[in-house]
């Protein structure tokens, strides 16, 4: 980092604190802004954000002394709910330099989730960026960081396929359906029993497009408020039977100690929709669907442990592409360390080139002081000459500090150009605001 | 000339099945670009290769049965790429170069070694040969997504949650690409061998006589018609369908072969 300015992360998570600790920690958007300005306004960091959701409380900062840093954030953070730093401590990990900023592009890009490459946590970041932005704790440094992740995430995104299958049941069987249809626009839904499953499933079908949705359930009042919830059409329990020909999808979910849909009624309802599949997503446990029904031509059932199995080989899909995830993000890492770099000669090459610019200008000024009779011709002669000397004077120290920043030793020589040419104040980064 | 732009055509689609097929099990879509690359250049070397040949003999490339044979690879291999990008059925070719493969390889030795017997050229032969084509194309197709249809019928009956689940392309997108497949090939096939049977009086002297070729041509547009015909009345669809196609493919490689191998009025 620009003269002794490091960056770091220091936060606890899902996996370091118990919800009761982190609960306490979650703070309101005021608040944290408050907090931001509190602690740019106190010194001990240069740049700062806070990331605030369920699962992690993170400080994002520049600061010299980072241990400082981090002990001022988290006890600032701690002190609305009478937490202590000391409680604390034990809780954060605290994270510098090119792993800080590993973390940030896997939290991200979602690496960092309880599930594996949930989309939300990429929107919080954005969140807590634009907040710090607006409270104007954003430096060059995190504006380059929160930057690259957000395209660091992105390309996670498209490069792997860590966000495409579903890891829940209720979305496992949309992903099952998508298999069997072609597309789910205009595919009949009915939804049998109640249940947080079951009506999530018939949910999602929903906003994928599956209409129309019917809902059926043994007691008639709860089946017209559930079909009242979810937008649909009640049916009778007793036309069960008649509706199967009628529906695409079915889900059911009711305490039936017998299975409610048979061979037979399949067979039957396949009979009138011709050749067309029909579905069956059984969540019910003891099972609603004989289990022979899959066996029935262009019938489909998938039970519980069906789905199950899905979510589990989703999952474990999804831990296959983290491993591709990490190696993009580490490539990421060095491009970043490298934009730091630049980061870090550009103030002394501006001062630089402003000081011999100065310099030319009066240099220039004076001369032509001395020749009240010079023309057009000489004056402009001499403009060219001064700023060619100049030019070809920076070129040589210029190449140096570009190269000497690609190879990871820029700070040597922002120093010496800096003592050498008597420039001031710079080699660090507030030099430039 | 000919004959080595066929055979390099040949050796890209070796190629290209082996990346289409791999592309099927692995995680990644490089592969699929891979085949699909491959695919696109050994067309390109195929369709040479019939202007080439159209150039040295100096007149249609479709005259004797191995011509009419890479006609149809021709064909079968644009249809692939047709479908594969309108309908996004991504890995189709992995199913369609096999066959494509199978068909290409039967000939002999590419196009080098047979003999340029003197073709009846008469126009109405000619239609009759263009429209067969085409109909065989597709039913190339057909059979390509028949195979599909039935992979992923199992893996969805078998409950299945590997790599191949995944890459295969929903149920009823095959259904409906094998009926489109079907209803595009069948009329082709059906109007083309109606040509053959009217100008064969013409072009034999008459219409009885023995010939392999023509004989298996009409078991295979007996099976095509009564495929279809299940579909239109609602009774057959899905892996019945599919079981169809696959019998009717079956007797249409017959056919090929007898046209290839069997001396007959169609001859080689």
């Amino acid at each position: 980092m620009t003269a002794g300015r490091i960056l770091f992360v220091a936060g606890l998570n899902h996996r370091t604190a118990p919800v009761e600790v982190r609960e306490q920690l979650a703070l309101e958007e005021e608040k944290i802004r408050e907090i931001l300005g509190d602690l740019a306004g106190r010194g001990l960091l240069d740049e700062v954000m806070i990331i605030s959701t369920c699962n992690r409380v993170e400080v994002y900062g520049v600061a010299a002394v980072p241990g400082e840093a981090r002990t001022a954030a988290f006890g600032r953070l701690g002190s609305h709910r009478g937490l202590h730093w000391r409680d604390l401590e034990p809780l954060v990990y605290t994270v510098t330099g090119d792993e800080a900023a590993l973390h940030a592009f896997r939290v991200a890009a979602s690496l960092d989730s309880m599930i594996l490459g949930e989309p939300q946590i990429l929107g919080q970041v954005k969140d807590a960026f634009a907040l710090a932005q607006s409270a104007g704790t954003v430096g060059p440094v995190l504006h380059a960081l929160m930057s690259q992740a957000f395209g660091a995430a992105k390309r996670v995104r498209t490069e792997t396929e860590i966000g495409r299958l579903a890891v829940s049941v209720s979305y496992a069987a949309v992903e099952l359906a998508r298999k069997i249809f072609d597309g789910l626009e205009g595919k009949a839904v009915l939804l049998v029993g109640a249940g947080e499953m079951s009506e999530l499933a018939a949910r999602h079908l929903v906003d994928n497009g599956a209409l129309p949705l019917y809902v059926s359930n043994r007691t008639w009042s709860r089946a017209q408020e559930l079909a009242r919830g979810l937008g649909g059409t009640a049916v009778p329990f007793d036309q069960l039977a008649a509706t199967l020909s009628l529906v695409d999808i079915v889900v059911t979910s009711t305490a039936a100690p017998e299975p409610i849909i048979t061979v037979a009624q399949v067979r039957a309802a396949l009979e009138k929709r011709r050749t067309r599949p029909l579905f069956f997503i059984d969540i019910a446990v003891p099972r609603n669907v004989e289990p022979a029904v899959n066996d029935v031509e262009n019938a489909f059932c998938y039970d519980i442990d069906d789905l199950r199995s899905v979510v589990e080989a989703n999952l474990k899909e999804r831990q296959r592409e983290a491993l591709r995830a990490q190696t993009l993000l580490e490539g990421e890492v060095v491009k970043f360390a490298g934009r730091l770099q630049q980061l870090e000669v550009v103030p002394t090459i501006v001062s630089l080139r402003e000081k011999l610019e100065a310099i030319r200008r009066a240099e220039l000024e004076r001369a032509l002081g001395r020749l009240p009779g010079a023309g057009e011709e000489t004056r402009r002669v001499m403009e060219a000459l001064s700023q060619a000397i100049v030019n070809k004077m920076l070129h040589a120290p210029m190449v140096k500090l570009k190269d000497s920043s690609r190879a990871g030793h820029a700070r040597r020589w922002t120093e010496m150009i800096s003592e050498l040419f008597g420039l001031r104040g710079s080699g660090r980064p507030d030099s430039q605001e | 000339m000919n004959a080595v732009l066929y055979d390099v055509a040949l050796t890209a689609y070796i190629l290209a099945a082996a990346a289409a097929i791999g592309s099927l099990f692995g995680r990644r879509d490089q592969l699929a670009w891979v085949a699909l690359l491959l695919t696109q250049a050994g067309w390109i070397c195929h369709t040479a290769a019939v202007v080439a040949r159209g150039l040295e003999l100096g007149r249609l490339p479709f005259m004797t049965m191995p011509e009419v044979i890479s006609l149809v690879i021709w064909a079968a291999v644009l249809l692939d790429f047709w479908i594969e990008r309108r309908h996004r059925v991504r890995p189709l070719s992995a199913f369609v170069l096999p066959v494509v493969l199978a068909l290409g390889l039967g000939l002999p030795t590419g196009l080098r070694s047979i003999a340029l017997d003197t073709p009846v050229r008469s126009g109405w032969i000619m239609v009759h040969v263009a429209l067969v084509l085409v109909g065989l194309a597709a039913l190339v197709l057909n059979f390509g997504i028949a195979l599909m249809y039935l992979v992923r019928e199992r893996q969805l009956r078998h409950k299945r949650t590997g790599a191949l689940h995944r890459r295969l392309p929903p149920l009823e997108t095959l259904d409906r690409l094998a009926v489109g497949t079907l209803t595009i090939g069948f009329p082709f096939l059906t109007v083309g061998l109606a040509l053959g049977v009217l100008s064969a009086p013409a072009a034999w002297g008459s219409l009885l006589t023995f010939d392999p070729l023509a004989l298996f041509s009409l078991m295979m547009w007996v099976i095509y018609a009564a495929t279809l015909l299940g579909r239109v009345m609602g009774q057959w669809g899905g892996r019945r369908a599919a079981y169809y196609a696959i019998a009717g493919f079956c007797v249409l490689l017959a056919t090929l072969s007898a046209g290839v191998f069997l001396h007959g009025r169609h001859g080689s």
